[in-house]
């Protein structure tokens, strides 16, 4: 055991010094994960997701009680994390924003509006429309804007609906006169102002929301890019490990170790374990630097290790496969290079996996990189070690039987046979 | 002129001796066009967020509530079972999961239990949108039998009724009248599209062949870089000079080598992607022109980058590291528009960026030659500086 842990230890220092393999197991997903950041704003502080923070303006030349409450709906700080909103009073110059692309839309309340949905004196004035000037080129925030809108105009006309209906009702019941309508209509407006009555309470089917019982991180678009970059390289750092399981008999150091009183499954065992060392120690160097210059919050810190470490076998098991298959160190290189690209953009390190055909997310499902960056998109979101149970279940699977094909190949090969 | 052929169809023996070499020739590319291609959002996509839901009620009430979901500007509902809800919601491929349950009915609605089950993830942006639109989808549909419940409501504030009988028709009338009024109700909303002009040009197979084309192809012209740290190891560049061949001539046959096959791959990759996605590639004089001076621009960069490398190995992993950042940074993997503006700049010292656009002027906005002669132009700026400075600092030791 001793001597395996002795060859292990030693591959992972040989890994360490050669600068040319650190350029690509450290300085690469490094570089290339800030390159994302870069570009995806997250060092600029630029939301890319298009919902949040949506500037719009609202124009409200009604000034009445129903512009008023939407103007209140648009400042409420339930939608301080979606909207942006910006009062004006120049329905021309909100146009112009919109069009100029400053921002999403504009929302004109024209006068007389709350007296066209609330008759004064029985009577009301003809139906006037507020305007919604959406922006063409932003078509998910203009549809969060509208929402909210059909939202407040769906609860206004319920409000009125339910007005003329009881009003309707008693008259048609007798239960007052035509006469008393005005006055019905005026008592039930105060009786429902003074019952403080919330929103949610007046709905006449409820919704019960609950969310999952755990903390949760904000989305950090470098949460699912530094594992993604991470990964796409760790694919690069088994290949390696492989190649010098090669390297060992092409260069003669093999049947040296074969001279000295230690077996082949010894020094087979102290690779492979060099192999998932030197993977290990290049992902908890990555996270460490990640959570270290960028403030990333990975989660669950005994998750993201026992994730980590299973991502690692899986991958050491793909590694194995390669350099069983290959019949020099330069194939291994080659070919585990190829796997390491063709793997990260399957595994969904570049794309997201949910915009891809289905015949390629079920292929994903072939890689570590797509159960690792489940995974660590879970805990990054707040999940914990439960969360996580099946990508560690998936790569441990994954890992063991490329693991038991590998050693069958490497049997039949003869490697490392005295 | 025959020296330089010599050195030129030297290096091409040399990296096609590996039949892998094939692999990043064309196999590799080939495959990454076609992945991303068909993993790219088109911009025709139904962009709403995706909710799960679940009928168990399968009234006409919950279906209309589904109807109004399905018209809903921002949410796009998905019936499922509540098992496969719950895998969807688990997995987060759906960002809410919303439960009609069985005993959803009129009824229930009149003696006030009638509820939905809102399942959704805490602080998410778009689950906070989901339930906007759900709660509006619901009022609408509610919004009849709402008012006949407060109608109900009002008429017992007046007096109680004499029989459960009578209350039940009470609603009834007032459901019926609240019905009609919501037919009756104007449009309170007017949607105007707003005249904001979309000088974003997208195709997914234009800008993945592109961008895939620039980086596949600049990856291994900077590893011209390697191909001197192997001369310059295996000792053969010294030898070189017990021969008559001076610095200039080497480099060029090495250069024009490279950029020979370089431009050969890249016609492989054009015919590629004009057959599977029957791309127009633009003015045929004018894609040469971009691609030939991209090629120089970026073997330049390797022949700069191989006076600084020692090791092969180093050279190697460089010019993966260079082309992966130079291709990502230049837009090629996602498009420039959507950087942030200071980016947008600063892609600007990028060859890729302006390869990128060269090729996108020519295919999507239908350049002519005159029009990408500034990228061209730019272009063949980076290949003076580099060539420049691999040139000076060159040595054959």
């Amino acid at each position: 055991m001793l001597k395996t842990f002795i060859i292990g230890f030693k591959d992972l220092k040989l890994a360490f010094r050669d600068r040319a393999a650190l350029i690509l197991m450290l300085a690469a997903p490094f570089l290339v994960t800030v390159g994302m950041g870069l570009v995806t704003g997250r060092f600029s502080g630029t939301d890319q997701s298009g919902a949040l923070n949506i500037p719009v303006v609202v124009v409200n030349l009604d000034n009445d009680a129903i512009g008023n409450a939407l103007v209140e709906v648009f400042n409420s700080s339930e939608l301080a994390d979606l909207l942006e909103p910006t009062a004006s009073s120049d329905a021309e110059a909100a146009r112009r924003q919109v069009d100029e692309d400053q921002i999403v839309a504009a929302i004109i309340i024209p006068a007389g509006f709350t007296q066209s949905v609330i008759p004064t004196n029985g009577v009301a004035s003809s139906p006037i429309q507020i305007e919604f000037y959406a922006n063409p080129s932003r078509p998910t925030s203009a549809g969060i804007i509208k929402t909210i809108l059909d939202g407040f105009l769906a609860r206004i006309d319920e409000m009125q609906i339910g007005g003329l209906t009881s009003i309707t009702q008693l008259i048609a019941s007798g239960k007052i006169s035509p006469q008393e309508a005005n006055q019905a209509g005026a008592e039930m407006g105060k009786r429902f102002e003074a019952g403080g009555t919330t929103y949610a309470e007046t709905a006449a089917i409820k919704i019960n929301s609950s969310t999952t019982a755990t903390e949760t991180n904000d989305f950090d678009p470098l949460a699912f890019f530094a594992p993604s970059m991470a990964l796409m390289f760790l694919m690069y750092t088994v290949s390696y490990g492989g190649r010098s399981i090669l390297a060992e008999e092409t260069q003669g150091t093999l049947p040296r170790l074969l001279a000295t009183p230690t077996t082949s499954v010894q020094i087979l065992g102290g690779k492979i374990f060099g192999i998932f060392l030197t993977g290990l120690a290049q992902m908890l160097i990555l996270i460490g630097a990640s959570s270290l210059f960028f403030q990333l919050k990975w989660g669950d810190a005994l998750g993201v290790v026992l994730l980590v470490c299973a991502a690692v076998f899986g991958a050491t098991g793909w590694g194995l496969l390669i350099t069983a298959l290959a019949r020099t160190p330069a194939q291994v290189g080659s070919v585990g290079t190829a796997v390491m690209l063709i793997f990260a953009v399957l595994g969904g390190s570049f794309f997201q996996l949910s915009n891809m055909p289905p015949i390629m997310q079920a292929f994903s499902k072939i890689t570590p990189n797509a159960w690792a960056l489940d995974g660590f998109s879970t805990l990054a979101l707040g999940g914990k070690l439960a969360a996580i149970a099946p990508p560690i279940t998936a790569l441990l699977t994954m890992g063991l039987i490329l693991f038991l094909i590998s050693a069958a190949l490497f049997g039949k090969k003869n490697l490392a046979q005295k | 002129m025959h020296k330089i052929f010599a050195i030129a169809w030297k290096d091409a023996l040399i990296r096609f001796s590996s039949k892998a070499e094939l692999i990043f020739f064309i196999i590799l590319p080939i495959v990454f066009i076609f992945i991303i291609a068909g993993g790219v959002p088109t911009g025709h996509e139904d962009n709403r967020i995706r909710i799960v839901v679940v009928d168990q009620a399968g009234t006409t009430l919950s279906a209309e509530i589904l109807s109004a979901l399905e018209n809903s500007p921002s949410v796009r509902p998905d019936l499922l079972t509540l098992e496969a809800a719950q895998t969807e919601f688990d997995a987060r491929s759906a960002t809410a999961l919303l439960i009609i349950p069985a005993d959803l009915d009129v009824a229930s609605i009149q003696n006030g239990t009638a509820e939905l089950e809102l399942r959704q993830p805490p602080n998410d942006v778009n689950a906070s949108v989901a339930s906007r639109a759900i709660d509006a989808a619901v009022r609408k549909v509610s919004a009849a039998l709402s008012a006949a419940n407060l109608a109900v409501n009002e008429a017992k504030a007046r007096g109680a009724f004499k029989s459960a009988e009578e209350e039940q028709a009470y609603f009834n009338a007032a459901l019926e009248t609240a019905k009609r009024l919501q037919a009756e109700a104007p449009e309170r909303l007017t949607v105007i599209e707003g005249n904001t002009p979309d000088d974003f040009d997208y195709d997914p197979h234009v800008n993945v062949s592109a961008g895939q084309l620039i980086t596949w192809v600049f990856i291994p012209l900077f590893g011209i870089s390697a191909l001197f740290a192997y001369e310059r190891t295996q000792g053969t560049l010294r030898r070189l000079l017990t021969t008559p061949t001076s610095k200039a001539t080497f480099l060029l046959g090495t250069i024009s080598g490279q950029v020979t096959v370089a431009l050969i791959q890249m016609t492989l990759l054009v015919i590629f992607a004009r057959l599977a996605f029957s791309l127009n590639w633009g003015n045929p004089l004018g894609l040469y022109i971009v691609l030939t001076c991209g090629c120089l621009a970026a073997a330049a960069i390797g022949t700069a980058m191989g006076t600084f490398i020692k090791s092969e190995g180093q050279a190697n992993g460089l010019s993966i590291l260079a082309g992966m950042l130079m291709g990502m940074l230049g837009g090629c993997w996602y498009p420039l528009e959507l950087f942030p503006k200071f980016m947008q700049t600063v892609a600007r010292l990028f060859p890729t960026t302006w390869a990128m656009q060269g090729l996108l002027d020519l295919s999507l906005r239908g350049a002519n030659v005159t029009q990408i002669l500034p990228e061209a132009g730019a272009l063949l700026i980076f290949a003076v500086i580099f060539f420049g400075i691999g040139a000076l600092r060159f040595r054959y030791e």
